[in-house]
């Protein structure tokens, strides 16, 4: 039994038939066209999946199997786009999934660390941001704070501060949140947050396939 | 444009009193006398507010921003490519400011006349089909073709026990309803239609905080700020936008929110 988080960027895999099964991790693009798995969640998941389970979902369940307390919020951020769920005592209060004004700003954070050679591990957080609402807007923002004379890290660090502010609100400005996805390895971003953050890290969405299997037989059909 | 400046009901329904006149279109919900003498008249009812024609919405770019409500581009659409003999659109509270603007370009863009009305009728017509056990797409259909007629909707489903709650005006694209159960009962802006009394605020803002409710406005409609202030307020509810179409994280938000919250179809 093959279970699998395909993202925009990264596909994530879980062989439950292995000894001991643990996750790993493929760029997307590369994944041979022919590939099928058991269970599928994520953008690309349909194209590859046997049955498909709605990433939404997927992200509930995960935080229900890896989230002690009845009543908490869980914000994703990928590479293309933010969504939450947030509980309280058990039971589902409200719900967002930002695939337009918030798209591409994981995949973006990923092209600037390349492009200007940045170790986001040793980026402090600066004092300021931008407001940054898109991955591709905000580059222009970028682009005038270096032409203006800022420090090229100092601009991308004020780039990734103003997505994480961007994604707290749009979380609705939580005292706390846990954070999901292929940002969590990102030091600077997850420091950024206005808020306390306890990483989950990118297999969230995985768990959520394992808990779905285990506690909702017949879901999906 | 002050109220004094638009005509007058009995106006509208005078110069309406015209065989030039036997096709009309209609935007938001005229007043009841309106209809009525168009019903008398046995004059042909277009509502402009649903989509009629299969013409690219690009056509319309010339006349209105891309970037608008996409009922309203919709309406320019329709009465681009219709053949009417006149349009009657309610600007008042009951509709949109940006209808009144959308009126007045139409007047100056179309040949035929242009009749601003408001409709702040308040005598209640009720709203059992927005709380009856009905296929939600077929319960919509329903409630908008009855704009259309003064009478009262004739044997409607009896009410059921509320299984979820869909808040907002008629969408533009009817496919964002096929996820929710038929027992899904009707709020805001479409039960104030039903009930002939589109500016009734009061009605607008009725809610059940009992039930899972998606609460929804069209993109670039001044209602989101609406529908997300009474999200806010409501213990289980997913504010949603949407513009021309239903993107499919649209539909996926709305499957999870119904799964999510144990709704079943």
């Amino acid at each position: 039994m093959i279970l699998a988080d395909f993202g925009t960027s990264y596909s994530k895999f879980l062989d439950l038939g292995a000894p001991t099964p643990q996750p790993s991790i493929v760029a997307t693009r590369e994944l041979p066209r022919n590939l099928r798995v058991d269970l599928a969640t994520g953008h690309n998941g349909k194209r590859f999946g046997g049955r498909y389970l709605n990433e939404l979902t997927a992200l509930a369940r995960g935080a229900e199997a890896l989230i002690p307390e009845p009543s908490y919020l869980i914000l994703d951020c990928g590479s293309r786009d933010i969504k939450y769920i947030r509980y309280r005592d058990g039971q589902l209060q409200d719900m967002g999934w930002n695939a337009e004004c918030g798209a591409s700003m994981g995949f973006t954070v990923e092209l600037l660390e390349r492009y200007y050679n940045l170790d986001f591990r040793r980026l402090p957080v600066p004092d300021k941001s931008f407001s940054v609402t898109c991955g591709v807007l905000g580059l222009s923002d970028i682009f005038d704070a270096i032409t203006s004379g800022t420090d090229e890290a100092e601009a991308v660090a004020r780039f990734v501060r103003g997505i994480a502010i961007n994604a707290y609100r749009f979380a609705g400005s939580p005292a706390k949140l846990y954070l999901s996805g292929g940002l969590c390895d990102n030091p600077l971003f997850v420091k950024s947050f206005p808020c306390e953050v306890e990483p989950l890290g990118r297999f969230v969405l995985l768990a959520g396939l394992q808990h779905t299997l285990e506690h909702y037989p017949g879901n999906p059909a | 444009m002050p109220a004094s400046e638009l005509p007058t009901i009995s106006e509208i329904c005078h110069l309406l009193d015209s065989d030039k006149i036997r096709r009309l279109g209609i935007v938001g919900v005229p007043p009841l006398a309106v209809i009525s003498t168009l019903n008398e008249r046995r004059i042909e009812i277009l509502d402009l507010d649903a989509m009629l024609i299969k013409a690219d919405m690009e056509s319309t770019v010339t006349i209105l921003p891309r970037v608008y409500c996409a009922i309203l581009r919709t309406v320019v659409l329709n009465a681009m490519h219709l053949e009417l003999d006149a349009i009657v659109i309610d600007t008042g509270p009951g509709k949109c400011d940006s209808a009144l603007y959308v009126a007045t370009i139409l007047a100056d863009q179309l040949s035929i006349p242009v009749l601003k009305t408001v409709n702040l009728d308040n005598a209640p017509f009720g709203y059992p089909l927005c709380r009856s056990e009905m296929d939600l797409t077929e319960k919509f259909l329903a409630i908008t073709e009855g704009v259309k007629t003064a009478r009262r909707t004739g044997t409607a489903p009896p009410p059921c026990p509320p299984g979820a709650g869909f808040w907002g005006v008629p969408p533009r694209d009817f496919s964002i309803l096929a996820p929710f159960p038929p027992t899904t009962h009707v709020y805001g802006w479409s039960r104030c239609m039903e009930n002939k009394t589109p500016a009734d605020l009061a009605l607008e803002m009725h809610i059940n905080p009992a039930i899972p409710t998606v609460f929804f406005a069209q993109s670039f409609c001044a209602k989101t700020a609406l529908a997300r202030h009474l999200a806010r307020l409501h213990p289980r509810a997913l504010a949603l936008d949407i513009d021309v179409h239903t993107t499919s994280s649209a539909k996926a938000k709305i499957q999870a929110f119904l799964e999510l919250s144990g709704v079943t179809a």
